[in-house]
């Protein structure tokens, strides 16, 4: 995906230090309390990279695994995998449901990686494409099932672009509406707020991998 | 006048759902056989004025679950966010369980008897060193009516003091003053059928979609429903409402008051009034005018009948001549052809318009004013008292209704649109209560705003706070805080949680909270809702109305307070419903309210409930010929105020250039104290921000998130900022929210006050914003 996101020159470089973020060889020794909380990859494989990270396969390649990024990240939303995470040993990982993406508008992660893993051409918090969210139970989904929740919908930072309310008549009470969240993946950066902070125990709404954009007519 | 009786029908069956009312508590639908052991209850939801009914499954004496109740007319089994997660708010880890007593800077541990005696002797001695008026309470409109009423019987018929007030001051005050001086009688004619039923609704400075949730999205289905549905959203501040609004005008702050009048200047330019409805039922009146903002203490200002000249229409319209659209646009920055566009739209016959308002109206240093002037709008167009059509103040406690206003516990106020100055009011008081009349002062006691100013004046020796955080929640904080700090009064909290009241306290009392007794709440729309006692309060957490009879019992007012330990809050009740017959707020027997999900009063005499007043469609006190009929009013005649602008007590400048507002989100609720203990909530907003406009956030340098100062005349604070998000102020404002208990935002707060109701302004200041 990487690689497809038009990105032009660089940002003026600013970020914050004292990040506690654990770089390679500090984790591989503590290694077992990290990996406690990690959720490298997702039943399809994906794994949640920082912004601007090139396709994964070369992403896996290119990433030195200096732990830069953590370090750069003021939210201490990036940490290094663990062990379980194979090849991916050492990479940077997001997981949302700990500590999202924040979209620092000057990406000081990106920034800091110093081999290419993470595209510096990229500058546009909003043309970030970690992934995109999905809403996975539908039958779960307070919002849903009309209660005035929504949630995920105020918290994201591209509200109105990225979740959009839509509003329906709710035929269970014939006198509500149920206000029910769409997200716009060619507009979601997939930074997981929206995941971060869905009220239910198992969050209805994840960041999964991006998929390409499956058009309605059929061009043989 | 224009409401049929068939009119009223027709509305009747687009309602007709409401006959819910009358089911008997049951097991919900759909409890399947995993649930049995657990006992069904029906209690209305503990947090906003909106007055959802939820059912409360128990199991083991412990709260297993809740949800919403399907027979609730109100929400028929939605919640919001914070109602699905309400079992939560007892279940903090760290609820107060045993009353503590202040040794120095330690609080410790004690038995209900040493801290009630302790209570009893400091306000003793104040009583007998200092007088009746040297004690006060100060309670909420989270109270019971069976608590409030019990407060106000201690204070004003047992102690002798009118000392007594209800956090509802800082939220409904100017509703109350507007409705009494309008309409002689407190609370809305309309109800929230009005919603269903409308086609046209303008919300002057509300963010409904956030502050009450549930009825928004009533009002978003009416608009699905109905193409014709038109929601004006007149604010400062682009908001969640805004988004799904038909449009949005943006307003200056305090701009509203320049607005209305521009807007009735011409419906009577242009002859757009309802003369016939204006002949029958209104005179018009002016006030007092060029009022102080309350910010010196003790800054006095009636406007007593002395001060009121009785206006001729003719007399009215010559004095609404200067309030053009031009002028209108000047000072509220809403375009004069806007103004005459809204203007046609309250006027417009095919349209059934309705105000809604809460907060921005009310916390205004001129709030009774921006209410008289709605009321105008719909008195003057005569779209009043018809199902559909109606303005209604929105109310933000559960029981600001019920308690604070219907049962009066506010320093002038007694039962049933009452009042401590009546000599009439105060026998038939006391002789409900059983005492002498003289023991009831007429003076009317220390307002909220200068209750707790008298504490830093070393006149005030003795508070009692029940169910309310008032050292997060007052404006000018800091003042506050530091003369309590300084030990100026003896000052005793009852609540459930630490807060940042409790931790000024020289007593904390653990209190009872919600289902962990028994109670009655009453909603914006009039609507009285009964609870059972459905588990035990935590430790020996004791209710507010136990800890106020034990407390009389040792002031020797336990006479007072007759009532069996079994049937107590059923005696209490109809003790207090005696108040209500024949008063137009009738209620019905307390056996009534135990099988229904609420009734809206007046109650008739054959048990129904009334959905509009002052019509003899609905309401059994107007014979049948009669249309409406504003019977509560003298003469039956309601006032159109004249009220002309004049600025807030701060407005922005050189030094301090930004406008700062405050308010409410979805998530969280009042100042957090039983939100904050929900970790989902906490989770989806952990605490405060402070929203800016992208161009003002851009000028300064300041990015989403970044650290941001903003500093008052009053105090200073640091928040991050939010840019784009959920709301956004317009130019030149900024906003946050009052619910983070680490960030007393209030202490940037002015302490102005309306001078009618004494309703602070918690909406205008002005402040410097810079990156911290």
């Amino acid at each position: 995906m990487g690689d497809e996101t038009p990105h032009t020159g660089m940002s003026r470089r600013q970020f914050l230090k004292g990040s506690a973020a654990t770089p390679l060889a500090l984790m591989l020794a503590g290694g077992g309390v990290v990996s406690v909380y990690l959720r490298p990859a997702d039943a399809r494989g994906f794994t949640l990279r920082p912004p601007g990270a090139i396709a994964e396969k070369r992403f896996l390649a290119a990433c030195v695994r200096c732990g830069k990024c953590a370090q750069a990240c003021p939210y201490q939303s990036i940490r290094m995998a663990g062990g379980e995470a194979g090849v991916g040993i050492g990479t940077p990982v997001i997981i949302p449901r700990e500590m999202p993406c924040y979209l620092c508008q000057d990406l000081p992660c990106v920034r800091a990686c110093p081999s290419g893993a993470l595209d510096k051409k990229l500058e546009d918090v909003e043309k970030v494409r970690m992934g995109t969210a999905v809403i996975i139970d539908r039958e779960s989904c307070l919002s849903i099932r009309g209660l005035r929740c929504e949630v995920c919908y105020r918290q994201c930072p591209l509200i109105d672009k990225a979740i959009t309310l839509e509003a329906r008549h709710n035929i269970r009470t014939g006198e509500h509406s149920i206000l029910e969240p769409v997200v716009h993946k060619e507009k979601c950066v997939g930074c997981g707020i929206c995941e971060k902070s869905c009220v239910l125990p198992k969050p209805v709404i994840v960041v999964q991998g991006l998929v390409e954009i499956q058009k309605d007519s059929y061009d043989f | 006048m224009g409401l049929t009786r068939r009119d009223f029908i027709k509305a009747s069956a687009a309602a007709a759902a409401f006959a819910a009312v009358g089911v008997p508590v049951v097991r919900p639908k759909g409890v399947d056989a995993a649930e049995t052991g657990i006992t069904w209850g029906k209690a209305p939801c503990r947090y906003c004025g909106v007055g959802c009914s939820v059912l409360v499954g128990v199991k083991g004496g412990k709260i297993v679950s809740t949800k919403g109740d399907p027979a609730g007319p109100v929400n028929k089994g939605l919640n919001c966010i914070k109602g699905y997660f309400l079992s939560k708010a007892l279940y903090g880890k760290d609820r107060l369980t045993k009353p503590l007593i202040r040794k120095g800077n330690k609080m410790v541990e004690a038995s209900w008897d040493e801290a009630l005696n302790l209570i009893a002797s400091k306000y003793g001695k104040a009583i007998a060193e200092h007088g009746p008026d040297s004690v006060a309470m100060y309670g909420s409109g989270q109270w019971t009516v069976q608590e409030g009423y019990a407060a106000s019987k201690l204070m004003k018929g047992g102690i002798g003091t009118n000392n007594l007030e209800p956090n509802a001051r800082l939220c409904m005050a100017s509703a109350v003053v507007a409705f009494m001086n309008t309409f002689g009688s407190d609370e809305p004619m309309g109800c929230y059928d009005d919603l269903d039923l409308g086609d046209t609704y303008i919300l002057w400075g509300a963010n409904m979609a956030e502050a009450h949730p549930v009825l928004f999205s009533r009002l978003i289905d009416n608009k699905l429903k109905h193409p014709k549905v038109r929601l004006i959203d007149i604010a400062t501040r682009r908001t969640r409402t805004t988004k799904m609004a038909d449009e949005y005008i943006a307003m200056r702050p305090q701009g509203d008051l320049a607005a209305l009048n521009a807007i009735i200047h011409v419906i009577l330019r242009d002859k757009l009034y309802d003369g016939a409805f204006i002949k029958q039922h209104v005179s018009f009146k002016r006030g007092k005018e060029n009022a102080p903002y309350g910010l010196k203490d003790k800054e006095a200002f009636n406007e007593t009948p002395a001060d009121v000249k009785n206006l001729s229409f003719d007399e009215y319209k010559e004095l609404m001549k200067k309030f053009t659209p031009q002028w209108g646009e000047k000072i509220s920055g809403i375009p004069a052809k806007k103004i005459e566009e809204l203007a046609l739209v309250y006027t417009d016959k095919s349209r059934k318009v309705n105000s809604l308002w809460t907060m921005g109206v009310n916390q205004h240093s001129r709030g009774v004013w921006v209410n008289n002037l709605i009321y105008n709008l719909h008195l003057l167009t005569g779209k009043i008292c018809k199902p559909g059509e109606n303005p209604l103040s929105l109310t933000g406690q559960p029981s600001a209704c019920g308690t604070a206003r219907e049962v009066g516990t506010f320093a002038h106020r007694l039962p049933s649109d009452m009042v401590v100055m009546n000599e009439a009011h105060r026998k038939k008081t006391a002789g409900i209560w059983g005492i002498d009349p003289n023991k009831i002062p007429a003076k009317v006691g220390l307002h909220t705003m200068e209750m707790f100013r008298a504490i830093d004046r070393n006149e005030l020796k003795c508070i009692w706070i029940q169910c309310t955080n008032p050292f997060q929640s007052l404006p000018n904080l800091s003042r506050l805080r530091k003369a309590a700090e300084a030990r100026k009064a003896f000052i005793v909290v009852s609540d459930i949680y630490p807060t940042r009241s409790t931790e000024l306290a020289d007593v904390i009392l653990p209190s009872a909270s919600w289902v962990e007794k028994e109670g009655v709440f009453g909603n914006t729309e009039r609507r009285t809702q009964q609870w059972f006692k459905m588990i035990d309060a935590p430790g020996q957490a004791k209710e507010d109305v136990w800890q106020l009879i034990e407390f009389a019992k040792r002031m020797g007012l336990g006479h007072l307070f007759p009532y069996s330990e079994k049937g107590l809050h059923r005696e209490i009740w109809e003790e207090y419903r005696k108040f209500t017959i024949g008063s137009g707020k009738d209620l019905a027997p307390y056996e009534a309210y135990t099988k229904v999900r609420g009734l809206r009063w007046p109650v008739k005499p054959d048990g129904k409930e009334t959905r509009w007043r002052y019509t003899e469609a609905d309401d059994p006190y107007v014979k049948k010929g009669e249309g409406i009929k504003f019977y509560k009013a003298p003469g039956n005649k309601v006032n159109v105020w004249f009220r002309p602008y004049e600025p807030p007590a701060e407005s922005p400048d050189k030094d301090y250039p930004f406008w700062f507002c405050t308010g409410r989100l979805l998530e969280h609720w009042h100042t957090g104290t039983m939100t904050g203990r929900v970790p989902e909530l906490k989770r989806a907003v952990s605490g405060a921000t402070i929203e800016l406009h992208p161009e003002d956030a851009k000028r300064l340098g300041i990015r989403n998130r970044d650290q941001v100062r903003i500093t008052s005349r009053r105090g200073s604070i640091v928040l991050p900022a939010e840019i784009n998000g959920r709301s956004t102020p317009e130019k030149g404002n900024v906003f946050t929210t009052f619910f983070d208990e680490t960030k007393l935002i209030n202490e940037l707060c002015i302490d102005a006050f309306d001078p009618l109701s004494k309703e602070p302004d918690f909406k205008k200041c002005a402040v410097k914003v810079k990156k911290a």
